[in-house]
């Protein structure tokens, strides 16, 4: 099973994306998209954002789980409270699994938040958080 | 303990604070306020080199070389008694001096005047040094510094 | 002794000190430190020195501080300052304790080691190999301690030789004394 994860700033610009695969059943983690789809990625989350937009004041919960779908392709978001959202796209359903993921990953990126010579809205670069981020992948999915 | 007074010095000797807690002192102009630290600063400084016994250097780590007797008195002046007022210096490692005149008292007073005078110091470390306007070895001109002083003296009073 | 000290120490860390939360503080210093790399546009060196000047302006006011509480008197070697700025001056005021260790053959310099820098917390310095190889992130320190020594007249010369910031294994600062300025020692304490 493949992953994309992007995490979108506050002005709808990306700040962090990832591509990964699973670890479980025997996968070494490499994402196994083909080659349209990877390309296609970016533009089926960014496409999720309006939907987002209208999802995320109709519930006081950051999680907001699956909600938009392409193609069998399902798309999970969850938003911090500063509006930062994080997106990810995955193929079967794991609603828990991804709560732990997102609510970690909020943590993280509390963390970086933290950090005096990261500004807000700025791409996410630092290699640990990078680390981090895949170590919370393979933990949860 | 009656507090007459209270004399800050900076380690030049300079007079940077003084107050008379105790209300009906006759007051001298703001020079013999000046001198009269100044005095007590060379006082204190002479104390420190009177000695009894036959001198031997000194040569430990803070020890400035010159010659000092073994057990004569090389802390300088640290309290002064008389009829009419009894007077007690507390110097800190960097230098500053904290001097109290009292109304004359029994040798427990001394004590009593050391915890004051550490008491002010307390003061002096919150009030004066962590208030970002005042430049160092400058007079004190703090309001807050000045509540807690009478708070301090007026305690023991 | 030493146990006297460490006792010392927690009494004052405990009763004695005013304390804040130290999210709010790491933050503070990070805005600071960011905010001055900025200004130099990232002139690492400049922001090294500027950190440094500050952390002695607050030295030679903290020292006072530091002596009031603690009610101290002058150390009698410089291996005795050591315990003291480590076991009693950074416990009081950051709450660590660093290692006193590498002393040289002299006895005139040893290095401080830092096993966690509450100045530090979060920071990951910015991603350029300028910043990495020539920021200090945390040269406040140096100032203090050179500006809190000065007052109790001891010139040492204090420099940071490692930083986990930077990669390196430990936080290390190390100082080394220059001269005791004997002349400014106030009388009456020969």
């Amino acid at each position: 099973m493949s992953y994309y994860l992007a995490m979108i700033g506050t002005q709808d610009n990306p700040i962090y994306e990832l591509e990964f695969g699973s670890f479980r059943q025997g996968n070494d983690g490499t994402s196994k998209f083909n080659p349209e789809m990877k390309e296609l990625n970016p533009f089926i989350l960014h496409a999720a954002l309006d939907i987002i937009e209208d999802v995320q004041w109709e519930t006081n919960t950051l999680y907001l789980k699956a909600i938009d779908n392409f193609y069998g392709h399902l798309i999970s978001a969850y938003v911090t409270p500063g509006n930062v959202k994080f997106l990810l796209l995955h193929e079967t359903k794991n609603e828990e699994a991804i709560r732990h993921f997102f609510t970690d990953i909020n943590d993280l990126y509390v963390k970086v938040l933290l950090s005096p010579f990261y500004n807000a809205n700025d791409p996410i670069i630092s290699p640990s958080f990078d680390v981090k981020v895949k170590t919370l992948a393979k933990k949860y999915l | 303990m009656t507090i007459y007074s209270l004399y800050i010095l900076n380690k030049a000797g300079g007079l940077i604070y003084q107050t008379d807690p105790c209300p009906g002192l006759n007051k001298l102009s703001a020079n013999e306020y000046l001198v009269l630290a100044g005095t007590l600063h060379g006082v204190h400084a002479i104390a420190s080199r009177i000695s009894p016994t036959a001198p031997t250097p000194n040569t430990g780590f803070f020890g400035t070389g010159k010659a000092v007797a073994g057990n004569c008195n090389t802390s300088g002046l640290k309290s002064l008694e008389t009829d009419a007022f009894a007077m007690y210096v507390f110097q800190t490692v960097t230098g500053l001096k904290f001097v109290l005149v009292t109304a004359p008292g029994t040798r427990a007073q001394a004590d009593a005047a050391e915890l004051v005078l550490c008491r002010i110091y307390e003061c002096y470390a919150d009030y004066v040094m962590k208030n970002p306007y005042y430049s160092l070895d400058m007079p004190i001109r703090c309001d807050m510094f000045d509540e807690k002083v009478v708070e301090v003296t007026q305690v023991v009073v | 002794m030493s146990k006297t000290i460490k006792a010392t120490a927690d009494d004052i860390w405990k009763n004695k000190v005013e304390k804040i939360n130290s999210e709010l503080f790491t933050l503070t210093y990070g805005s600071v430190v960011a905010q001055l790399c900025r200004d130099f546009h990232n002139d690492y060196v400049q922001v090294n020195a500027q950190l440094e000047r500050m952390g002695f302006n607050i030295g030679i006011r903290l020292i006072e501080d530091f002596l009031a509480r603690t009610g101290l008197g002058r150390c009698q070697s410089f291996k005795e300052t050591a315990e003291v700025v480590s076991k009693i001056g950074f416990k009081i005021f950051l709450n660590v304790v660093p290692l006193v260790t590498n002393w040289s053959g002299d006895g005139k310099q040893f290095s401080l080691v830092l096993e966690e820098n509450p100045l530090a917390e979060f920071v990951e310095l910015p991603q350029d190999d300028k910043a990495s190889r020539a920021l200090w992130y945390s040269n406040v320190l140096v100032g203090v301690l050179k500006g809190a020594l000065q007052m109790v007249q001891l010139e040492v010369d204090v420099a940071f030789v490692k930083d986990v910031l930077r990669g390196d294994d430990a936080t290390e600062i190390r100082l080394k004394l220059i001269k005791v300025l004997r002349d400014e020692v106030p009388a009456g304490e020969d």
